[in-house]
């Protein structure tokens, strides 16, 4: 049969009012139901005739899903707010400035007016091979492409790599995790909520999956807690183009510190493998110490130990380290982040 | 943005003014092809090769024709065969059998379209599509050039892998000459020939072509310094922001067309040869073209396929191209392997040049770019003596062609980064090494023909090098070359640049009419650059007339328009106001007579200004209204009615058409023109590299040009500054991406390909111009597309290694993590030959 | 459900890339189904076991005195190489099955180092089994045959004379031999080709050492063998607890059968043993097959 990429194949589309009535939709219809957040990830895949559910369940109606809301700890934000309220948010801005940040880095205006957290969280990867429709480890098959000795892998994994060597693509997921975010997620059995670095799984889990969301879960909301409101953020996303671009890599951290000692901090790098990864030994061996560049070496060394770079991304390791470094002493020359 | 002033005492030329078009186009109200509709309109699809090279076996569309909605399947079989053409001097230019075409039945590429289906909607179409089973013969093939090349590596097409340049048969008495197709030729070279690519060095066996100036040897032998330098350039994708969408229907045995083009006028006898029918059966209509770059001079030979299914249906037919397929059958300018060995002087001058090209052809038509890339060596280095050789090999990626700048910007960016090397190494001034090799009034370029080398008609790129090294302060930022602030560091470079800019010979043709206006017909594409429009200031420049009582036709055939040069290779400004010119003098002289003849003297008594004819001195005269009901009441040359001889066949229909409606004036450019047209650009950068990201961003860009007299600033700064940023594309990041093991892209969308966003380009841009008139042409205005985009590129490339020295780069685009790797490793890590990573 | 699933390659063409995994329970409950058949069949069916001829019970009894007390069946290598290969197979299985029916885990180097392990176990087995042990022995033959077709037309209740008692190994034993080993060779050859298919410390990961086809077929054969197997060890177990087997089972542990059940369940002209060679332990002459 021949191929074509083109013209969306036709669907069912839903537009349930309620999260109660969007859960319905996803049991009736499981592994058939497609859940359409901002469409970006989603519309590609239908447009290229790649991924074709008979449903589409649209959450754009759901009010519910929207906005961002006071909690006794902290805020929570609806998975369906968008990037760019996010950005806008004033609240977010004060307290939790390294996600309005990561969330300004990411696509372009017109998409993140568009697009939202929820979605940019459990965004699918982008891997050139997987997304043009070749039967990957990651589309159901039994082969890397990416990982060949011919393979074409200058944005693949450095580490955590399992037969699949995607990464995920997302900015705002480990801003999240550096927050300590949780994932609110509702599920066939009820509501159920995980830390943010729990929501990402590698491909060893399960190699066709980003998150931890099976058909008929739904994540509805992200909660920020109070824990690291004002601390000291970094967030860098390194890039091939200044907008509308993937991260090769990303780094988030958020650090509490007394005077020049660091006292805790969180650390997250993403690009480099399939989920986000918190780099939880560097931030061990870095807490307690002052912030100056011995601690930022270390932290640096620590942060790329493990990494098996392919034949195109070896350049991961020292952007990694580089980007790491830069997160605990800031960058030299400019003031202090 | 500076905007010159104009020295020259023009009040039209040389003047900013709103272009006729322009509201449409930022109101949307502009109708690209892909917007208009006609009743019981059809939509095509098409079905693309998946495979790299494959013979279809067979083609079964049973299921797909019995669905309801689907109204015809297109196969190449009902393809017109390929046709010889003919130039505007008579030369036949023989039909490549072998060239591209709209469909295939041995696809040589992914993404080659082998069949089209007509149905009521997309949706249907693409549905039938799944629906028919093409059963394909897996081919051999290859998607790098000099794996092609290696012993017992594979061909791009059973019967070769290079092409071959055959001299033309010779020409018989009362047959005009022809142009022969190229030759496909099997060339491998040897094991030891590639001995020198494990040094990261481009091999160099037994080239196809060559030439050379001088005893290159001696040259090398005499020189201070000799280096021997190994740059690839990237393929790249035209990207034009409109697709090549494409509507046709026919009515009353003629076809009408919408599509994209660059030239209005060129595109009517491609679509008649492509569809084997009479120019005079083509109505075509493109008011708006999102860009060509140099794949739509004449429109795409694929809108044969809405063509040829409308006729099939009696229905019209859209074909709406998406971005994926534009990405194969858009075309793209092919990747040069170059390597250079050059000799200098102390002082910095070329006395040698041995160059060597391989290009990546794709599997189609040859493209010029390699020999392209060495004449523009020639011209714009000078070197004392050169050698250049050359493959041109086939590879099984999309059909290549001219890309702003064939070959220009590929040779630019292939030398210039070595003559910033021999600064370095001579310890001379970058902007000096430039200006002692840069070129010079008549200067002389190429090869040898009949023992002479061609010349240009002029060139001020000197003067451009001095103006724009003042306006960019050159002597002060260059003593920021490897500044350190943190862990960024600056660097600025500086790099020269041209390209052809101009043609002759063609039609130029208004009217004007009894209300005083003047109606100005224009065949000249309206691609994006403002020249449809800017030629013709001249005619209300030198007619006197407002510019507000002129009216323009533009984009559509059925509105009479006349023989115009292609929008392509930069000719535009330069041919089309020679044609202005010389209409304009056709109307002079015409407004003389009647003038004459009504209030008595000689012509020549009688001058044009401010809307009248009118005895020199002052006295008898009268309006050009006037003139134009006496040119309608005289007849013959006055309204049209008898025309000149040498206008173009084209002209005459046009002509003849609007005769009678008051005075005509058509003529042909026969101006002299002594030399080739170039104009030339210098480019200066300032980039700020992260040595600890590999990132870097370009603070400043400037571009100065000599494009001799300035026509429309605005229009003119547009050009050079994106052009430029077309360029400099080149090195932040466009490239193809081949997995080798497939022989398929797996870079098909922007966000893979990566053309430069907005946030992308110089912090600040300006440009200048220096504005001196071409001797060899009546107004003194040349083209300016192309010679920007070398420069551009090589400027960066230039600002790079000033602030990183020269041992990270060995091709383009130079990416962050190429400069973090070479950064780690302190030498350049990247496979400089293997194509497309 | 899809016996294969297929997927379009980078070319466009169909090739198979594995099974589809709802055979897993395909396997799973057609083991189940013969081991409620089976256990159904002796319960209420099979006639008494004592139904071999009088001839050979005679030589049996002839015989008696020369039996050891205990009779070497396996050698301590055989056991061991049973021990390692059984631990490996259920390696392989649960960290092939588990993440198919959702318990998800980084299964992926478990597997295949449980495959190395099973692959070397095989290795040492036919070498051991060619050079030093009875290699025949396991192969059913052509009394198995006859006796075969005998037992069958008895269980129909058509006259046929007695089936022999079997030699070393019943005829299940070797026919469960036999379909092991060409599931085990299956899963083995196709397994050592697909490791270099993905990360591991012996080689530089090549996944076009074949073409996609041929490829996509050593998948599905993987996978047909892998399920294979589930059912395969399902029957095996059962078979071991079965209560009238269990005296196999131990001496896949011990190592010796009981006089007494050698002579009920073996003709010993077709397995001879020497008290001799027993109380010396297992030994060549013995020819103790695994």
């Amino acid at each position: 049969m021949a191929v074509i990429h083109d013209v969306i194949p036709a669907f069912e589309l839903f537009q349930p009012m309620t999260v109660d009535d969007a859960l319905v939709l996803q049991s009736r219809y499981g592994a058939k139901a497609w859940v359409l957040a901002g469409g970006l990830d989603s519309f590609d895949w239908f447009k290229d005739r790649i991924k074709r559910p008979e449903v589409v369940i649209d959450l754009s109606q759901i009010k519910e899903l929207r906005g961002v809301r006071t909690v006794s700890d902290g805020i929570e934000i609806g998975a369906m707010t968008t990037l760019t309220e996010v950005v806008r948010h004033p609240m977010i801005r004060e307290k939790y400035g390294i996600l309005p940040k990561a969330a300004e880095l990411a696509a372009s205006p017109q998409i993140r007016n568009q697009g939202t957290l929820g979605g940019n969280v459990s965004q699918d990867a982008r891997c050139w091979y997987y997304r043009g429709g070749w039967p990957c480890y990651r589309a159901g098959g039994n082969i890397c492409y990416a990982d060949t000795p011919s393979g074409l892998n200058r944005e693949h994994a450095i580490l955590d790599a399992d037969r699949c060597v995607a990464v995920n693509p997302s900015d705002t997921a480990p801003a999240l995790i550096a927050l300590d975010a949780k994932m609110v997620v509702r599920t066939p059995r009820g509501e159920k909520v995980v830390n943010a670095e729990d929501y990402f799984i590698g491909p060893g889990i399960d190699i066709t999956r980003m998150t931890i969301l099976q058909p008929g879960d739904l994540l509805t909301a992200i909660r920020i807690p109070s824990t690291w409101a004002g601390a000291k953020f970094y967030f860098e996303k390194v890039r091939d183009r200044n907008v509308w671009d993937f991260a090769l890599v990303n780094v988030a951290s958020a650090m509490v510190a007394s005077g020049n000692t660091i006292e805790r901090i969180r650390l997250v790098v993403n690009g480099v493998a399939a989920h986000p990864v918190r780099l939880t030994a560097v931030e061990a061996a870095v807490a307690g110490k002052p912030r100056n560049e011995e601690t930022a070496e270390l932290a640096a060394e620590l942060a790329v130990r493990g990494a098996k770079p392919l034949q195109h991304n070896g350049y991961k390791v020292p952007l990694m380290r580089n980007l790491v470094k830069r997160a605990i002493r800031g960058v030299v020359g400019e003031e202090a982040a | 943005m500076t905007t010159k002033p104009t020295t020259a005492n023009y009040k039209l030329i040389g003047k900013n003014y709103t272009t006729p078009e322009i509201v449409a186009k930022v109101t949307g109200k502009a109708k690209y092809a892909e917007d208009f509709r006609a009743d019981g309109m059809l939509f095509c699809k098409l079905a693309l090769s998946p495979m790299p090279h494959a013979r279809v076996r067979s083609i079964d569309m049973r299921a797909a024709l019995a669905m309801p909605g689907v109204k015809a399947i297109l196969t190449m079989d009902e393809l017109p065969a390929p046709a010889d053409s003919i130039t505007d001097n008579g030369t036949v230019i023989l039909a490549n059998p072998k060239g591209f075409r709209a469909l295939t039945m041995e696809p040589l590429f992914q993404g080659q379209p082998i069949l089209a289906v007509a149905a009521v909607d997309e949706l249907t179409a693409a549905d039938a599509i799944e629906k028919i089973k093409i059963d394909l013969e897996p081919l051999p093939f290859v998607v790098d050039p000099l794996a092609s090349l290696r012993p017992g590596g594979p061909n791009a097409r059973l019967d070769g892998n290079v092409w071959v340049r055959v001299p033309p048969p010779p020409s018989q008495a009362g047959r005009p000459a022809a142009v022969t197709p190229p030759e496909l030729q099997t060339l491998k070279w040897t094991r030891e020939d590639f001995e020198d690519a494990k040094q990261g060095r481009l091999p160099m066996g037994k080239p196809t072509e060559q030439w050379s100036v001088g005893d290159v040897d001696a040259g090398l032998k005499n020189a201070a310094l000799v280096l021997d330098e190994t740059f690839v350039t990237p393929n790249t994708s035209h990207q034009c922001m409109e697709t090549r969408t494409a509507m046709a229907y026919w009515q009353n045995g003629k076809v009408f067309v919408h599509t994209g083009t660059q030239s209005t006028s060129q595109t009517v006898p491609a679509i008649a040869r492509w569809l084997g029918i009479d120019p005079s059966n083509v109505v075509f209509i493109s008011e708006y073209t999102g860009g060509g770059f140099g794949s739509k001079i004449t429109g795409d030979i694929t809108l044969v396929i809405p063509a040829l299914l409308s006729k099939k249906t009696g229905a019209p037919v859209m074909m709406r191209i998406s971005r994926e397929e534009e990405h194969y059958i858009g075309r793209g300018r092919p990747s040069l392997l170059g390597r250079m060995k050059v000799g200098f002087s102390k002082e910095g001058r070329i006395t040698a040049l041995d160059m060597y090209v391989v290009c990546d052809n794709g599997p189609y038509d040859m493209v010029g770019d390699s020999f392209s890339a060495g004449r523009i060596v020639s011209v714009l280095y000078q070197p004392q003596a050169m050698r250049w050789r050359s493959v041109t090999v086939l590879t099984n990626t999309p059909p290549r062609t001219s890309q702003s700048s064939p070959g220009g910007m590929q040779g630019i960016a292939i030398m210039e980064p070595v003559l910033a090397k021999a600064a370095r190494k001579l310890g001379l001034d970058q902007v000096a090494v430039r200006r002692i090799n840069a070129p010079e009034g008549k200067a002389p370029f190429g090869p040898l023909v009949a023992g002479k080398q061609a010349y240009a008609t002029s060139a001020f790129i000197k003067e451009a090098l001095d103006r724009g090294a003042e306006q960019f302060k050159w002597n002060e930022r260059k003593l920021l070359t490897g500044k350190r602030n943190g862990s960024k560091v600056r660097g600025v470079g500086v790099a020269i640049s041209t390209y052809s800019g101009g043609t002759t010979g063609f039609d130029g043709l208004f009217v004007i009419k009894p209300d005083g206006k003047i109606y100005i017909q224009s065949g000249v594409g309206n691609l994006g650059t403002e020249s449809w429009t800017d030629v013709h200031r001249v005619v209300a420049e030198l007619l006197g007339v407002p510019w507000e009582k002129c009216e323009i036709a533009w984009g559509n055939t059925a509105k009479n328009l006349p023989w115009t040069c292609p929008s392509g290779g930069s000719q535009t400004t330069h041919a089309m106001t020679r044609a202005a010119h010389a209409v304009t003098m056709d109307a002079r002289k015409k407004l003389q007579e009647i003038a004459a003849k009504d209030l008595g003297g000689k012509p020549e008594d009688y001058e044009v200004a401010n809307e009248r004819v009118f005895r020199k001195g002052g006295g008898a005269g009268m309006t050009l209204a006037r003139a134009a009901q006496r040119a309608v009441q005289l007849g013959g040359v006055y309204d049209g009615h008898e025309l000149p001889k040498d206008i173009n066949k084209f002209t005459v229909v046009s002509a003849t058409a609007l005769s009678g409606q008051g005075l005509l004036a058509v003529a042909r450019d026969t101006y002299p023109h002594d030399g080739n047209t170039f104009s030339f650009v210098a480019s200066f950068a300032e980039v700020e590299v992260d040595v600890e990201t590999g990132q870097y961003h370009i603070l400043d860009y400037l571009a100065y040009a000599d494009v001799g007299t300035v026509l429309h600033p605005k229009a003119l700064g547009g050009q050079i500054l994106g052009r430029s940023i077309l360029g400099i594309g080149h090195t932040l990041g466009q490239k193809w991406v081949y997995d080798q093991h497939y022989g398929l892209p797996v870079a098909k969308r922007f966000y893979h390909t990566k053309p430069p966003t907005i946030l992308d380009i110089p912090d600040k841009m300006a440009w200048g111009a220096v504005e001196i008139p071409d001797p060899e042409t009546p107004i003194g205005a040349r083209g300016v597309g192309e010679p920007p985009v070398g420069g551009g590129c090589a400027a960066i490339l230039n600002a790079l290694s000033d602030a990183l020295g020269d041992e990270i780069f060995r091709r383009a685009p130079v990416t962050s993590d190429v400069i973090l790797a070479a950064l780690e490793a302190g030498r350049p890590v990247q496979d400089p030959l293997r194509s497309n990573i | 459900m899809n016996l294969i699933e297929w997927a379009q390659s980078p070319w466009g063409q169909q090739v198979p890339v594995h099974i589809g995994w709802s055979l897993l329970w395909v396997s799973a409950i057609g083991g189940l189904l013969f081991l409620i058949g089976h256990a159904i069949y002796v319960a209420y069916w099979a006639k008494p076991a004592h139904a071999h001829s009088n001839a050979s019970a005679a030589a049996a009894s002839g015989v008696a005195a020369q039996v050891p007390e205990r009779v070497a069946r396996h050698s301590l290598g055989a056991r061991l190489f049973h021990l390692i290969m059984a631990i490996s197979m259920f390696a392989l299985l649960l960290t092939a099955f588990l993440p198919k029916v959702g318990v998800r885990f980084p299964w992926v180097t478990y597997h295949w180092i449980a495959g190395i392990v099973l692959t070397i176990s095989i290795v040492y087995h036919i070498i051991h089994a060619i050079f030093w042990l009875d290699f025949w022995s396991i192969w059913p033959d052509e009394e198995d045959r006859e006796d075969a077709v005998r037992r069958f037309r008895r269980a129909l209740g058509q006259s046929a004379p007695a089936p022999r008692k079997f030699a070393k190994y019943p005829l299940e034993n070797k026919l469960y031999h036999t379909i092991v080993m060409l599931a085990g060779l299956a899963v083995v050859v196709t397994g050592v080709f697909m490791m270099k298919r993905v990360q591991t410390p012996f080689f530089i990961r090549n996944p076009y050492l074949f073409g996609d086809m041929t490829w996509g077929w050593m998948y599905v054969l993987h996978g047909l063998a892998g399920i294979g197997f589930v059912g395969l060890v399902t029957v095996h177990v059962y078979f071991a607890i079965r209560p009238e087997k269990l005296f196999i089972t131990k001496s896949m542990i011990f190592g010796w059968i009981t006089r007494e059940q050698y002579l009920e369940h073996h003709d010993p002209q077709r397995w001879p043993v020497s008290e001799e060679a027993s109380e010396a332990g297992p030994s060549k002459s013995t020819k103790v097959p695994a």
